[in-house]
């Protein structure tokens, strides 16, 4: 009886998941058409078959700017998701997210300190294009990264969880404070930087930096699918965990270090953007009705990277030069939506 | 040899420079087959010593034996398939299925990524079907009653394939139809070869189903024996302090103050057990040559004081008209 059971529910999601993946090229392939020029999806199939469009300035379009804007999307919707994801089981807490360990604060630190200060040593913003977003970068991942060091050594000092999480919020608290006193302190130009940073921004990433960006977020995404199992013992409460071999702080600390790796790599290069990591694990959880992570991991990977597709290509305005800032984007479109979803199912508790 | 073996155990709690001993030479064996009820006060240590033989406390002395081999010796993975536990607390998600629920159970043996081999199938299998719970392996937990978590998570217990199981206050929450159906699934188990300990505050648990008592007490040695043994040598009503409010331990009731006028209840057998249930409830006492009397049969009370008679229908009425006179 259980192995047909079992049986049946693989092949479930299995086809769930393999829809879900044809979903995902489709929208992959939707938001390389459309921008302030419109390219047909046959010019965008021919563009990967053989190499060019036949129109050498859509090629340049498509290779320089769409393809690494579609790239970073996908990444960066389906990192932050299951960041968030990580940090709701392992919390217990729905309000969790890939920022609650102040990942963002951190990074947010870092890149104030380097625009603020950078101005007084000198010369900061006068560097190129290129040299200022890699600094940039540094700064940010520098900042998550040290938050990181923090937690861990917290983390594996701490036998209780929600006292990691309180930690987290004061981190960010205290960071937060600090960047208001730095922006207190200077320009307006360098304020105007720092906020333009912190509005979060999936399309300035050049070949260059996605060659960093990539792998270090595929090996993230494979890590947290490898932490399915943990987290799975986890939805049963520390207790029981324990009680079934699992030893809490090292699986702690992985999953800590596999957040922080995702979030705060997403961070570095794109800016926080918030509300993706908080809603769409609740999203996938409500729409697929499973918690067992071996299934809901993959999904929310996909599922995550498509919406923010999806998202991306609604910041873009098709047919207009302006492009919205992608973190007021996704709350203001999906906020509603997820409203809408938790008025349906009544009892969020019921979906964990 | 037990599946467990105590020896010289000390418990206790480390802080920094000092040691908080609750409980010192504790000597005790588990063995396959066995119930064994784990009783004392609030307090008395049950928690820490449940804690401390499940490798989630540090022992401040002593041996703990799982199958001749020390605690210490023993990685939590390898622990995890001695030792499983019940506990008070709901599983944390409720969306789960029974069946992954139940298959959760297998961490310690699944691999990687929680897959399971034909053999860990057939285990879960076994388990469902031992606890009598096929019809709800595909209910959410959020669906089940009290009741039916309760051999959801005794079926999970079981799929962990340990020697021992441990369960905490296994019938709290539970109405009384289904903390009776738990104590025949537990002697059911145990009769299979498994070694069950059960902390528990419950009289009904611990003396009729368990085959022995743990009695932990302060300041006390810890005490082992038969349920029964222990009630005629007054160990347990020591134990809990049960004299005190004057419980009674063949009947299972407590005498609360009785002060009041004496009476006789004759009649039929069981009407006038509940009949004086209901007087001693209420202060009376119950004396043999009392001047009132009541003759009590089905749906008839005689009430006789002072040579009047009354008839009473039930033993409401019958309260109050006492209460009345």
């Amino acid at each position: 009886m259980i192995h047909q059971h079992l049986e049946e529910s693989k092949q479930k999601w299995i086809k769930v998941l393999i829809s879900l993946s044809i979903t995902m090229v489709f929208c992959f392939g939707l938001n390389l058409c459309f921008g302030s020029v419109s390219i047909g999806l046959g010019e965008v199939f021919d563009f990967f078959t053989s190499g060019s469009t036949g129109n050498n300035g859509w090629d340049l379009i498509l290779r320089n700017f769409r393809l690494p804007k579609a790239l970073t999307a996908l990444l960066v919707g389906s990192a932050l998701s299951v960041s968030g994801l990580q940090m709701q089981t392992l919390f217990r807490n729905p309000l969790a997210g890939p920022y609650v360990l102040g990942i963002s604060s951190g990074a947010g630190l870092g890149v104030a300190i380097a625009i603020f200060l950078g101005f007084y040593i000198g010369g900061f913003l006068e560097l190129s294009g290129i040299g200022r977003s890699w600094l940039l970068v540094a700064a940010a991942g520098l900042g998550s990264l040290s938050v990181l060091l923090i937690i861990s050594l917290a983390a594996s000092r701490i036998k209780d969880s929600v006292t990691l999480l309180i930690i987290g919020l004061m981190f960010g608290a205290a960071s937060g404070a600090f960047v208001s006193i730095l922006q207190f302190f200077s320009q307006a130009e360098n304020i105007q930087a720092y906020v333009i940073w912190s509005f979060g921004s999936l399309g300035s990433l050049s070949w260059a930096e996605l060659s960093v960006f990539i792998p270090i977020l595929v090996i993230g995404l494979i890590l947290s699918i490898l932490l399915s199992k943990p987290l799975n013992t986890l939805l049963l409460g520390e207790n029981y965990a324990v009680s079934l071999g699992l030893n809490l702080k090292r699986t702690r600390l992985l999953i800590i270090i596999n957040t922080a790796i995702l979030a705060g790599t997403v961070t570095a290069f794109c800016g926080p953007i918030a509300f993706f990591g908080i809603a769409i694990p609740h999203l996938t959880r409500m729409l697929f009705n499973t918690s067992n992570h071996l299934f809901l991991t993959p999904l929310v990977i996909l599922f995550g990277g498509t919406l923010m597709l999806v998202f991306d290509f609604i910041a873009q305005l098709p047919g207009l030069e302006t492009t919205l800032p992608i973190n007021a984007v996704t709350a203001l479109f999906g906020a509603p939506f997820v409203i809408y979803i938790l008025m349906r199912k009544r009892n969020l508790n019921y979906s964990y | 040899m037990g599946v467990l073996e105590v020896k010289n155990l000390s418990i206790g709690y480390r802080n920094k420079d000092q040691v908080k001993v609750i409980q010192h030479d504790i000597n005790v064996s588990l063995e396959k087959g066995q119930i064994i009820s784990l009783m004392g006060q609030n307090g008395v240590g049950k928690t820490t010593f449940i804690k401390t033989i499940s490798g989630l406390l540090d022992q401040l002395g002593g041996e703990i034996l799982y199958g001749g081999k020390s605690i210490a010796k023993l990685s939590k993975l390898e622990l995890a398939q001695q030792l499983s536990v019940v506990l008070t607390e709901k599983p944390y998600s409720q969306n789960l299925s029974v069946l992954e629920l139940i298959a959760i159970g297998r961490h310690p043996y699944s691999g990687w990524l929680g897959t399971l081999s034909s053999h860990d199938k057939e285990i879960i299998d076994w388990a469902i079907s031992e606890t009598h719970i096929n019809y709800l392996a595909n209910r959410k937990i959020y669906e089940l009653s009290d009741g039916q978590l309760q051999k959801v998570m005794i079926a999970r217990a079981l799929a962990q394939e340990t020697d021992i199981i441990l369960l905490d206050e296994p019938a709290a929450h539970l109405d009384l139809y289904n903390k009776i159906e738990v104590m025949v699934l537990l002697r059911e188990i145990a009769r299979k070869g498994k070694a069950i300990l059960i902390s528990t505050h419950d009289m009904q648990v611990s003396t009729q189903l368990s085959d022995k008592l743990w009695l932990f007490n302060f300041n006390k040695p810890v005490v082992q024996g038969s349920p029964e043994d222990l009630i005629l040598d007054g160990t347990l009503e020591q134990t809990l302090y049960l004299q005190d409010y004057g419980y009674d331990m063949i009947h299972g009731t407590v005498d609360l103050d009785q002060n009041g006028r004496s009476i006789h209840v004759t009649g039929d057998e069981k009407v006038v057990y509940w009949t004086q249930q209901a007087l001693k409830r209420n202060g009376y006492r119950l004396e043999e040559n009392a001047e009132v009397t009541v003759l009590a049969n089905p749906n008839s009370w005689k009430l006789n004081v002072a040579q009047q008679t009354f008839e009473l229908n039930t033993i409401t009425e019958l309260v109050s008209k006492l209460n009345d006179l």
